[in-house]
């Protein structure tokens, strides 16, 4: 039984689920490893300071003291880790592990390991560091003023270099010049942290004897993880393995290697041992990188009949105090995609990245592209007010229609497929409801958004041209064991959303096989085929998916011929007919000749393995494929989503009370998976529109360090009417017709939840341009607009 | 994460509670239901020399409800009060205050007693102790003391209770003819800490305010009982208009030292309480 | 600082083990009993990933020291199925999907386990759970598959 789409599309409830309900989880902390020592890192209590001492003596005499290693211990063992994706004339190319001027509060200075925690915490204490401050610039306006402290040596203004993306400037010019009406806001987009429930964490272990370092991390890319180990210690590819556990959420937070991370491995080097590091909550806060982080100055051109003529954008993007390996490539994807689902004549932005004193912001769920969202939805929805229009109308009289796809947008994306429109439509309708009475104090709202997403990053010519040093395709490796059961290895890892599953439901697919026949074995260097980017950009099931359907494809083929020749016959007078609940060796599970004759599906594969049979090509016996899969282009999915909520205009608090999402990631391979991972990614999503802000003092010494400080979304925030529907327009990219899904639901709340505010209380509509809507600055907006607090009451 | 390593005892009496208390020279702190020490022990933030469980100690919870006071062992959970039945009847608001506290599972920790030496600028038990006048029992090797809970507090996190003393009970009057409630706005996320609190106590007859009691917490260190305020309800048709209530909490208020969002502190206290009247004369119109 | 024995009876089974005085019962579970089922995901009681019950009452297990829980019984997300078949709760939060990376799903088990009989709402249940993955979609639904209506229009 080989039909189409036995499991593809199946809402098969993911694999891993079963051990982790029963607390069978193999978490970082839960490794066992013989005679570890743990780490804790000695990290900067200011956010700009020059390191004048570092006197480990006390910590080194203590008896619990297995090592120290300051700022000028770790210049002498390591190398800085190269960047991958840089601004035209950033100043800085590297982010050293040694540091001789601390530039962010939370910033690693040393390691300390001993032979407890405690221990280790105690003795990192007991470092003595001599600092001799600096001025902090903690915010873009304080690094951008006139006589800001200079933070990274180089660079003037402490500006880290600008690129302009998207229409010659005399498109962008002429367009504004014909304009009607023209919107312009300043946007402010708040640093926040991904917090995953698990923090992050490394087990590091070198063997002396072998040379060998074995590095387990919690890490959405243990592939580039190894390159950037092996360039800080000078080590050979072939003697570092990093192998990524059960992975507690990661978001972006856990893709690239940290200096603290490099620093465990070197002290595991150092002392010839295993040692293990364990975040704390409050050294997330201070020093996991950060995601957005951004002030950005925009404006709509709108033409007769309220056709869109152009957007423009100059983006300031609050890199922190080092680039990141993809420094300011979030803000790039900002500008990249600020067009969305419409037509404009010209397009355009700037992205410039400012050095500032607070830990380094990187990629974080919906990259850039939730702050485009939130950019545009604004202004068209500021635009529609201006106007008097409906917004809902003003979208669709502008949206790119189905028809004319594929379609190059101005800064050179080409989206492949998608009906905008559709999807928009149906938000909207799903959305509408007759208004319940509120109380005198409470306004009711509800908009409707759209946005299109980047999903699979590729291909790696792509990243080529912009100068991005990773690569954008993915392989994969399948093989049909000897008794007929199925191993696929894939460089994507496992971050909880469920991919193990998901590719098993392709190999299965593409082999005719059971779903349980297939095992998944991803996160090891050593066994899992090289991956850049991994289970990053939403790409991980559309790039291993596709290469994997292709494998599975050949591998079908293989057996079938196989099979041809034990029974005497022509491959395609071979029929195979596999139970759902068959094993490889039941009768249930066998290719069938014409004449009645049968060879079990297990058969066929353990006579192969003896080499036995016809075969095509006579130096391919084992039963495996390796298929690199580097697609044409980038495959875009799309999506809408409406919000209705209430402003209690008496205390400024915004109550999210529906929410509804139309999204369409083409095929879908298990519908469940996807439902929670647009579920999942609303609820990231409504957390930066109403919470979410990793802030800091005057001094840059951060103050959101817990979840009382910083609140993550809990249940009775995130609405139960929450409604997910899907269309699909299968990608023309990618075999299979997929595409991908993780960051979707991130993309949209913000843009929609606000919007929906601007609808409650049009009074303040201009000014909503900064996240998160607190009740405290909610408040004040309605305060200026002269809404008083009794709301109604007397 | 981990506590700087300290020693641990668990009397099994108060007298022994005292005398382990009152050790010179060691820094010594009482553990009643650990729900805001254990973070405080975990990221360093105090750093004892020996923590004194009072967990083990029989006598030291329960709830004691009389006609004209209602006494509270300091080591009644928050669960305890929030299902006490007499107690629901004798001072409904301190059951309800103590269900609006954090979540289940610190309710069925977290003690009465805990709660005030904590003593947080919004906390819920706090403010209302205030505003029903009780009185806060201390007992040391040096004797025993009551302090009223308006005086108990003399800043966030700070208390009169010197460190070898235990907060043994607190004792609640009761029939000052009052009826109370209490009403918060919260932060988001899972725990939902208080931002501004609101205890009011009213007696109404005829449609009019006879008598106002009203505390307000989160607006200053310490909770704070608003006479003028009081005085400007008295007489008043509890249905309004309340012209300008709003306006005269945060006059009174900020008399005070604040957080920096002292404003909207202020005024979201105020809107509370003008709602708090407004659904008590919905009450009184039935 | 010193270490003394404790004595806990968990998921039904005697275990005595060393802790120091100052670690919590979160971190004795984890590295003295090895139960590492039971996660710390903040440490202040946020969260609710370390939730056991400690004499049949839910705690969060991070702020509860481990030389207070000796001699009482302790129930951890390890004893809820034991080796055996899932409770009804463990196998709505597979089917529904009320779990992605799992990280804070064992407190959750061991909240629905307690519930479980109790009644309480499904705001009570979720209450003190931080889960950063499902937007609480999937366990919602779990929730309502439990209570006796259809697991969710999905």
């Amino acid at each position: 039984m080989s039909g189409a789409h036995q499991h593809i599309g199946r809402p098969v409830p993911p694999r891993h689920h079963d051990r982790l309900v029963r607390g069978h989880g193999r978490f970082l902390a839960d490794l066992r490893a013989a005679g570890v020592l743990y780490a804790t890192l000695v990290r900067s209590p200011l956010a700009h300071a020059r390191i004048v001492g570092f006197d480990a003596s006390a910590a080194r005499s203590d008896p619990r003291c297995a090592l120290v290693l300051g700022p000028d211990d770790l210049a002498e063992r390591t190398a800085p880790i190269p960047t991958a994706w840089r601004l035209p004339g950033q100043p800085e190319d590297r982010i050293p592990i040694a540091a001789h001027t601390a530039r962010y509060a939370g910033q690693p200075l040393g390691i300390v390991v001993a032979d407890t925690p405690t221990a280790a915490e105690d003795l990192a204490e007991a470092v003595r560091l001599d600092l001799d401050p600096l001025p902090p610039a903690a915010t873009l306006a304080d690094a951008l003023a006139e006589h800001a402290p200079p933070i990274v040596p180089g660079a003037a203004g402490n500006e880290a270099g600008s690129i302009r993306l998207g229409s010659p400037e005399e498109d962008v010019a002429a367009a504004f010049a014909r304009a009607e009406l023209v919107v312009e806001r300043e946007f402010t987009l708040p640093r926040v942290n991904p917090s995953p429930l698990e923090p992050r964490g490394v087990l590091a272990e070198y063997d002396p004897g072998t040379g060998l370092l074995t590095v387990h991390a919690g890490s959405q890319s243990p592939h580039s993880m190894r390159q950037d180990l092996c360039a800080v210690l000078g080590m050979r590819a072939d003697r570092v393995r990093v192998i990524a556990p059960d992975i507690g959420g990661s978001f972006g937070s856990k893709v690239v290697l940290y200096p603290d991370e490099a620093m465990v491995c070197a002290a595991a080097v150092a002392l010839g041992a295993a040692v293990r590091w364990v975040e704390s909550r409050a050294e997330n806060f201070d020093g996991a990188y950060q995601g957005r982080g951004q002030r950005t100055t925009a404006r709509l051109a709108v033409g007769h009949e309220g056709r869109f003529l152009a957007f423009d954008a100059h983006i300031l993007a609050d890199l922190g105090a080092y680039a990141t390996q993809a420094g300011s490539g979030p803000h790039q994807v900002t500008a990249l995609t600020l067009q969305g689902p419409y037509h404009v004549d010209a397009a355009a932005a700037t992205v410039t990245g400012v050095y500032t004193t607070r830990v380094p912001t990187g990629a974080y769920r919906g990259y850039g592209m939730q702050e485009a969202a939130f950019i545009r939805e604004r202004l068209i929805e500021e635009a529609a007010r201006e106007l008097d229009v409906p917004a809902l109308e003003l979208r669709l009289r502008n949206l790119i229609r189905p028809e004319e796809l594929p379609h190059t947008t101005h800064t050179g994306l080409t989206y492949d497929s998608g009906d905008y429109g559709a999807a928009l439509r149906r938000a909207a309708t799903l959305a509408e409801r007759p208004p319940p009475s509120d109380p005198p104090w409470v306004r009711r709202g509800t908009a409707v958004v759209a946005a299109v997403e980047i999903t699979a990053f590729a291909p790696s010519a792509l990243l080529e041209t912009f100068g991005i040093a990773w690569s954008g395709w993915e392989g994969v490796r399948l093989r049909i064991n000897h008794d007929g059961t199925v191993t696929a290895y894939s460089g994507v890892i496992a971050v909880g959303q469920g991919i193990e599953t998901s590719l098993a439901q392709i190999a299965a697919e593409g082999l005719g096989v059971p779903l349980d026949w297939v095992r998944v074995e991803l996160g090891d260097t050593d066994t899992a085929p090289h991956s850049d980017l991994s289970a990053q950009a939403s790409r991980a099931l559309t790039l291993a998916g596709g290469a994997l359907l292709i494998a599975a494809r050949r591998l079908a083929d293989r057996m079938r011929t196989l099979a041809a020749g034990f029974l005497g016959t022509d491959p395609d007078r071979v029929t195979q007919r596999i139970g759902s609940r068959a094993d490889p060796s039941s009768p249930d599970a066998a290719f069938h000749g014409t004449d009645g004759a049968r060879i079990t599906w297990r058969e066929v594969a353990h006579r192969g393995y003896r080499g036995w049979g016809n075969r095509k090509d006579t130096d391919r016996i084992r039963l495996e494929e390796a298929v690199d899969f580097d697609p044409p282009q980038i495959t875009f999915a799309h999506g809408a989503h409406a919000a209705e909520v209430t402003v209690d205009v008496g205390t400024g608090r915004v109550t999210v009370t529906g929410y509804w999402a139309v999204h369409d990631s083409g095929v879908l391979v298990n519908p469940l998976i996807a439902h929670g991972q647009i579920a999942g990614g609303i609820a990231q999503g409504l957390g930066q529109a109403l919470s979410e802000e990793a802030r800091a003092d005057a001094e840059g010494v951060p103050v959101t360090r817990s979840f009382r400080e910083y609140a993550v979304p809990a249940a009775q925030d995130v609405p139960e009417d929450l409604v997910i529907e899907h269309t699909c327009t299968p990608s023309t990219a990618i075999p299979g017709g997929f595409k991908g899904l993780g960051e979707g639901g991130t993309l949209l709340p913000p843009a929609a939840v606000t919007c929906a505010v601007a609808a409650a209380v049009p009074e303040i509509a201009h000014t909503l341009t900064s996240l998160p809507l607190t009740p405290s600055r909610v408040r004040a907006a309605l305060r200026a607009a002269g809404i008083t607090a009794e709301g109604g009451l007397r | 994460m981990t506590a700087v390593a300290f020693d641990y005892t668990a009397p099994t009496t108060v007298d022994e509670a005292l005398r382990t208390l009152h050790s010179p020279g060691l820094t010594v702190t009482p553990l009643a239901g650990g729900q805001s020490l254990l973070p405080l022990l975990t990221r360093r933030e105090v750093r004892p020399d020996l923590v004194v469980d009072l967990n083990g100690i029989p006598g030291l919870a329960g709830i004691e409800v009389s006609p004209h006071r209602v006494r509270i062992g300091a080591m009644t959970r928050l669960r305890d009060l929030e299902q006490h039945a007499e107690l629901a009847t004798a001072l409904p608001v301190l059951a309800s205050a103590a269900a609006s506290v954090a979540h289940p599972h610190i309710r069925g920790r977290s003690t009465l007693g805990g709660s005030l030496c904590h003593a947080a600028p919004a906390a819920e038990l706090p403010a209302v102790a205030v505003a029903l006048g009780a009185d806060v029992v201390l007992r040391s090797v040096r004797g025993a003391r009551s302090v009223p809970a308006a005086r108990f507090a003399t800043g966030a996190g700070a208390t009169v209770r010197a460190p070898d003393e235990v907060l043994t009970e607190v004792v609640f009057p009761r029939a000052d003819g009052l009826a109370y409630e209490f009403s918060e706005l919260g932060t988001r996320g899972s725990t939902g800490y208080p931002v501004v609190g609101v205890c009011l106590g009213l007696h109404v007859a005829d449609g009019l305010v006879r008598a106002a009691r009203v505390v307000v917490a989160g607006c200053g260190p310490v909770p704070v009982r608003l006479p003028g305020v009081e005085a400007e309800l008295a007489d008043r048709p509890v249905a309004g208009p309340h012209r300008g209530l709003v306006a005269s909490v945060a006059a009174e208020v900020a008399r005070g030292p604040g957080p920096e969002d002292q404003e909207y502190r202020t005024e979201a206290a105020g809107v509370l309480l003008l709602r708090a009247l407004t659904a008590r004369a919905a009450r009184e119109g039935r | 600082m010193s270490v003394r024995t404790v004595t806990v009876r968990v998921n039904g089974v005697v275990r005595t083990e060393d802790a120091w005085d100052h670690t919590t019962l979160a971190e004795h579970l984890r590295t003295g009993l090895r139960l590492t089922g039971t996660h710390v995901g903040c440490g202040t009681g946020d969260c609710g990933a370390c939730v056991v019950l400690l004499d049949g009452e839910p705690v969060c297990s991070c702020l509860v020291l481990a030389v207070q829980a000796d001699g009482r019984e302790i129930s951890t997300v390890e004893g809820v199925a034991g080796g055996g078949d899932l409770t009804r709760a463990q196998r709505a939060l597979i089917e529904e999907h009320g779990l992605q990376c799992g990280f804070c799903t064992p407190g959750l088990v061991v909240r629905m386990a307690h519930a479980a009989g109790r009644g309480g709402s499904e705001a009570d249940v979720l209450a003190g759970h931080l889960c950063r993955c499902t937007g609480y979609d999937g366990i919602r639904a779990a929730l309502r598959k439990l209570s006796g209506g259809s697991g969710g229009d999905r």
